[in-house]
């Protein structure tokens, strides 16, 4: 199976006369870099999937293996694994999967010391042959790949083939990061949709480390701030949720969802006047959910009126 | 054809009815808390209509505008009007750019200023091309 793709593969090749080049490194980045300690886990058949994922979150410091990953991530009726399941395996392990789709990107967090987790079609559009490897290294000088690839420990690949089946998968790529690392280009709105997936997966002690370090880039974003109280309020730490939404409101005077949920967690520690206050506010500002800061108004005034 | 418009009423009241009786405990249980994906789906698009503006602004943009008798300034109100979905549709267009000053770029940054242009000339109801444009009622 294997080698058919390959053969199709130079078929392709031949057809588009196209040799792409490596993309001029950025300046500050070394010629070629190599992650040589990431470990490394020989797939099982049809497998690629949790052995990828198993690599970059032992990279990421929290011991895993290939096997127990499986049922988180394998598909049986599709032998393979889905881009979905192993963005959210990560989550539920607590790290962030960080997205990438261009191959600019690739090699600064190599360099930066993040291998990427890469979907490639070794074979082509209308005879798939899809697989998971982990880039670790290259070289630009060579114009060469280093990958985790299947059974092979320390895979080379000619950048041009690379390039090729790494482009029919729209360049999926992720990054294993702790909720205290950012990438080495880290883009806001893929950074906390990243987040949010931790807090979507209930981990929300790691949502709070992320929406933290999201504002270590970004001290004005707002989804992060809002992330930010909406973690501590999901475990229960009223406390800190209180003044994460009292910061939002500082900042984004004019944040109507930031007065709603302070609002309510006002109510929720017995400040009744206080979460009045603020739900009221909430209202005046209006906007598109102001439906929902009625709601909250109402609630807080029957409490009241009890 | 007129009963079928009949079945359709009926349906469409009961689906009506459904989707409320769905909706109505869900709403009545987290109505307190906004959560952080509404947050971000809001600021991406304050980032979507950032760029626009900003795009708008750029001295070359704007070169094409006048020399198509629009006013850039009027351009941008035309833009603020824009629904969230068609402010999208125009940074899609934009972020298809080359950032690098390749002979295909001034090409793609023409093409992108027509359909601008387009846009705008499709709210001020001179043109009618995009069907999900409705001129302002005057």
């Amino acid at each position: 199976m294997l080698l058919l793709g390959f053969l199709f593969n130079l078929l392709a090749g031949c057809a588009t006369f196209r040799q792409m080049e490596m993309p001029s490194l950025p300046e500050g980045l070394p010629a070629s870099h190599e992650l040589t300690e990431v470990p490394f886990f020989s797939q099982e058949k049809y497998q690629c999937g949790p052995a990828a994922l198993a690599m970059a979150i032992s990279w990421s410091g929290l011991p895993a293996r290939s096997e127990d990953l499986v049922p988180e991530v394998y598909t049986p009726s599709r032998k393979g694994s889905l881009q979905v399941a192993i963005i959210a395996a990560a989550r539920r392990h607590g790290r962030l999967a960080y997205e990438i789709s261009d191959l600019e990107s690739l090699f600064p967090e190599i360099a930066a010391g993040y291998p990427v987790i890469i979907l490639q079609n070794l074979g082509v559009s209308w005879f798939p042959v899809w697989h998971y490897a982990v880039v670790v290294g290259y070289d630009a000088a060579r114009q060469e790949v280093m990958l985790r690839s299947g059974t092979t420990f320390r895979k080379i690949m000619p950048f041009g083939v690379f390039e090729k089946t790494w482009a029919r998968s729209n360049y999926w790529g992720i990054i294993i990061l702790q909720p205290t690392q950012l990438p080495a280009l880290p883009e806001e709105k893929a950074y906390l949709s990243a987040v949010l997936g931790l807090e979507k997966a209930h981990r929300f002690e790691a949502a709070v480390s992320g929406y933290r370090t999201a504002l270590t880039r970004w001290p004005q974003s707002l989804a992060a701030r809002m992330g930010l109280g909406n973690s501590y309020y999901a475990f229960g730490d009223l406390e800190n949720s209180e003044y994460a939404f009292r910061e939002t409101i500082r900042l984004h005077p004019r944040a109507g969802s930031a007065y709603n949920n302070l609002a309510q967690i006002l109510m929720e520690r017995g400040r009744y006047a206080e979460a009045r206050e603020m739900a009221r506010k909430a209202v005046s500002l209006g906007g598109p959910l102001q439906a929902v800061y009625r709601q909250t108004l109402k609630e807080i005034e029957s409490k009241m009126s009890q | 054809m007129c009963r079928y418009r009949k079945t359709t009423r009926y349906v469409s009241i009961l689906m009506t009815i459904i989707l409320g009786l769905m909706f109505m405990p869900v709403q009545s249980v987290f109505a307190a808390m906004v959560g952080t994906e509404a947050v971000l789906g809001h600021a991406e698009m304050q980032s979507a209509r950032e760029k626009v503006r900003v795009f708008l602004d750029r001295r070359d943009v704007q070169d094409v505008l006048t020399s198509q008798g629009i006013d850039p300034a009027e351009a941008r109100a035309r833009v603020d009007s824009l629904s969230d979905a068609e402010v999208q549709a125009i940074v899609d267009r934009i972020d298809g750019l080359p950032a690098g000053g390749d002979l295909l770029g001034p090409l793609l940054l023409i093409a992108v200023v027509f359909f601008v242009v387009l846009i705008v000339l499709d709210l001020t109801g001179v043109t009618d091309i995009f069907t999900f444009i409705h001129p302002p009622e005057k």
